[in-house]
């Protein structure tokens, strides 16, 4: 450090006596300060660096403990990594045998539902895939710290891939010190806000299809309970020896997709059985023949 | 008198005390809430009018909240960061190759830094992780960490003639006076009612030490009896007092800044309880808040000024600062 001054004019009150008299205070200790903090022994254990040198010379040229990430930097590898891995719990989720029980007519387990139907795999691969590439290029430029600290210009030449690769503005070493602009924090800002919204959005989007998912499977649990209680029931009171009334009439009975009515009636395309004297005869001669 | 017009909004101002045309201006972008900070190094031109003008700035990555000038040398800058870190600037070197040195152990913002004016070799930190930390700029890290408050730490000041002795303004309503040696602070002192947001020791009378607090008023203490009430209640200002700080050329002169955008000097051995005649004088040339505030130690009553309105003022007590 350059500068010729090592003390400053004498202050003005040091120029006169101490006009006050007893003080609550303990007597000044000699000696710099930090010998007399540790001297008293209240320095935090692990704390205590020998001094080096006895005026105040700041040594520029090593930084003997490395510099901690920038909270923005860490910030958003760990949101975009979030991300990513909610990405891979969503293609997972997806892709087990949460649908699969939802099966339609018997086909339990069949695996329809799998990974086609809701077409969430590709949901879950595009994120999963924006957590990696953040994860990885981003960390890439984070080893220009370590590298940053042996020499006054080391950090610079990493990280130039992107946004996030810049030298970092706050390391007493490496380039110029550029701090990111308004516009870039406010943006980063404002990602992050996005990214909040998205996840909301990616929740509520999975509790209603987790809703939904409930909802269709209790209904077919109370389709199949009852024709499982039908079933019993008829086979109880079959061999209970009741004659349980057809529910069927006999096929010959029935005209072609025709619906069986009460009493084996055929209601839509069955031969009318026209009520004598009805109106549906009134124009041809063959209400004679029929009637 | 001269002003600087900043780009940022001011937070802190420091005369140097090597050199009586010396300044150095802490600013913040978006009121410090958001945003990049910036130190000005700003010279005195003996012109006249006297204008002051740029020496060199350094642009740093979050909000500047305070600065000090080292004791010991007269490049040597120490500055408070939003980001958590104490950073380390040499003057005589270009802007690329600053900070010299960041420190980087508090977890929330730095708000306050203060270079010990007797021994010279070291500063103190306050921070609003409720922690004081003290360094050594040949260190890499604290020499020690200060822990008893419970609530953020506005401000750390030393005692002008004591080497080991500081008090502290924190925002749980207590000022605290420490002893490096001590493993705890040494008095609590219940100032206000509200929060404390600094603290000055009388330059010349070691046992006085003046607060000042949310709750608008400036409280003169005697620390050897604060159990029988501060010495003297100065009242006027018409919001938070955020920055109190003893004249170092006359032992009963304080200067003020506060939120309600004006600086005010007081006397306060003049006034009574009520401190209304105590005022001295009024300074309303800020249009916004008045955040930092600072007298030379080399020149008698040359005042200077920075607030929100992106202004810095320098002046002689007595005069209008907006005057050009």
């Amino acid at each position: 450090m350059s500068g010729g001054n090592a003390t400053p004019p004498p202050k003005p009150w040091e120029r006169v006596g101490n006009s006050s008299g007893p003080t609550p205070f303990k007597p000044p200790s000699s000696g710099s300060t930090s010998d007399v903090v540790e001297a008293s022994g209240t320095a935090k254990p692990g704390e205590i660096v020998p001094t080096s040198e006895g005026n105040a010379v700041v040594n520029r040229n090593t930084l003997n403990r490395p510099v901690p990430a920038r909270p923005w930097e860490s910030n958003y590898g760990g949101t975009y990594g979030g991300y990513g891995s909610s990405g891979l719990n969503y293609n997972s989720g997806y892709g087990s045998g949460l649908y699969n029980s939802v099966g339609v007519g018997g086909s339990y387990g069949g695996g329809l539902y799998g990974n086609n139907m809701y077409n969430r795999g590709g949901y879950g691969g595009m994120y999963g895939g924006g957590g990696g590439m953040y994860g990885g290029g981003m960390y890439g430029g984070g080893g220009m710290y370590n590298s940053g600290l042996g020499g006054q210009m080391g950090g610079y030449g990493m990280g130039m891939g992107g946004p996030y690769g810049e030298p970092d503005p706050n390391s007493p070493f490496g380039g110029p010190p550029s701090p990111p602009g308004f516009w870039l924090s406010f943006l980063r800002m404002l990602q992050g806000v996005v990214g909040f919204f998205g996840r909301v959005a990616v929740l509520i989007d999975q509790n209603t299809q987790a809703f939904h998912m409930f909802m269709t499977a209790l209904l077919q649990l109370f389709d199949r309970s009852g024709m499982l209680y039908g079933e019993l029931a008829r086979f109880v009171l079959r061999i209970l020896g009741i004659k349980t009334k057809q529910r069927r009439p006999p096929p010959s009975q029935m005209g072609p997709g025709a619906l069986p009515g009460p009493n084996g009636q055929t209601y839509i395309e069955g031969p009318k059985a026209a009520a004598p004297g009805g109106w549906d005869n009134v124009w041809g001669e063959d209400s004679n023949q029929n009637s | 008198m001269p002003t600087f017009k900043t780009p940022f909004q001011g937070y802190a101002v420091k005369f140097s005390p090597f050199y009586e045309h010396r300044l150095a201006v802490a600013t913040a972008q978006n009121f410090g809430i958001l945003g990049n900070g910036r130190i000005h190094v700003l010279d005195l031109q003996p012109s006249t009018p006297p204008s002051l003008s740029e020496l060199l700035a350094f642009n740093t990555a979050d909000a500047v909240y305070d600065l000090t000038w080292s004791e010991s040398n007269d490049n040597l800058l120490a500055s408070a960061i939003a980001d958590g870190s104490v950073k380390l600037w040499d003057t005589s070197l270009p802007p690329h190759q600053n900070p010299i040195r960041s420190l980087h152990e508090h977890s929330r913002e730095v708000h306050s830094v203060d270079w010990n004016p007797t021994r010279r070799d070291s500063f103190i930190t306050a921070s609003w992780d409720d922690s004081i930390k003290l360094w050594s700029p040949d260190r890499p890290s604290s020499v020690r960490t200060f822990r008893e408050h419970s609530y953020c730490v506005y401000s750390a000041n030393w005692s002008p003639r004591h080497p080991d002795v500081f008090a502290s303004a924190s925002g749980d309503r207590t000022t605290r006076i420490w002893d490096v040696r001590e493993p705890t602070s040494t008095q609590v002192i219940p100032a206000h009612d509200y929060e404390i947001l600094s603290c000055d020791w009388n330059k010349y009378d070691p046992c006085v030490l003046a607060t000042s607090s949310v709750d608008k008023s400036i409280r003169v203490w005697d620390v050897r009896a604060t159990a029988r009430g501060p010495l003297t209640v100065l009242n006027g200002h018409g919001y938070a007092v955020r920055k109190v700080k003893f004249s170092p050329h006359h032992e009963s002169v304080i200067v003020s800044c506060s939120y309600d955008m004006t600086v005010r000097v007081w006397d306060y051995k003049a006034g009574g309880d009520v401190g209304g005649e105590a005022a001295v004088a009024v300074y309303d040339h800020h249009t916004e808040f008045a955040v930092g505030l600072d007298l030379s130690v080399l020149v008698e009553w040359l005042m200077a000024s920075t607030g929100w309105d992106e202004l810095v003022y320098v002046w002689q007590h007595g005069t209008d600062p907006r005057a050009a």
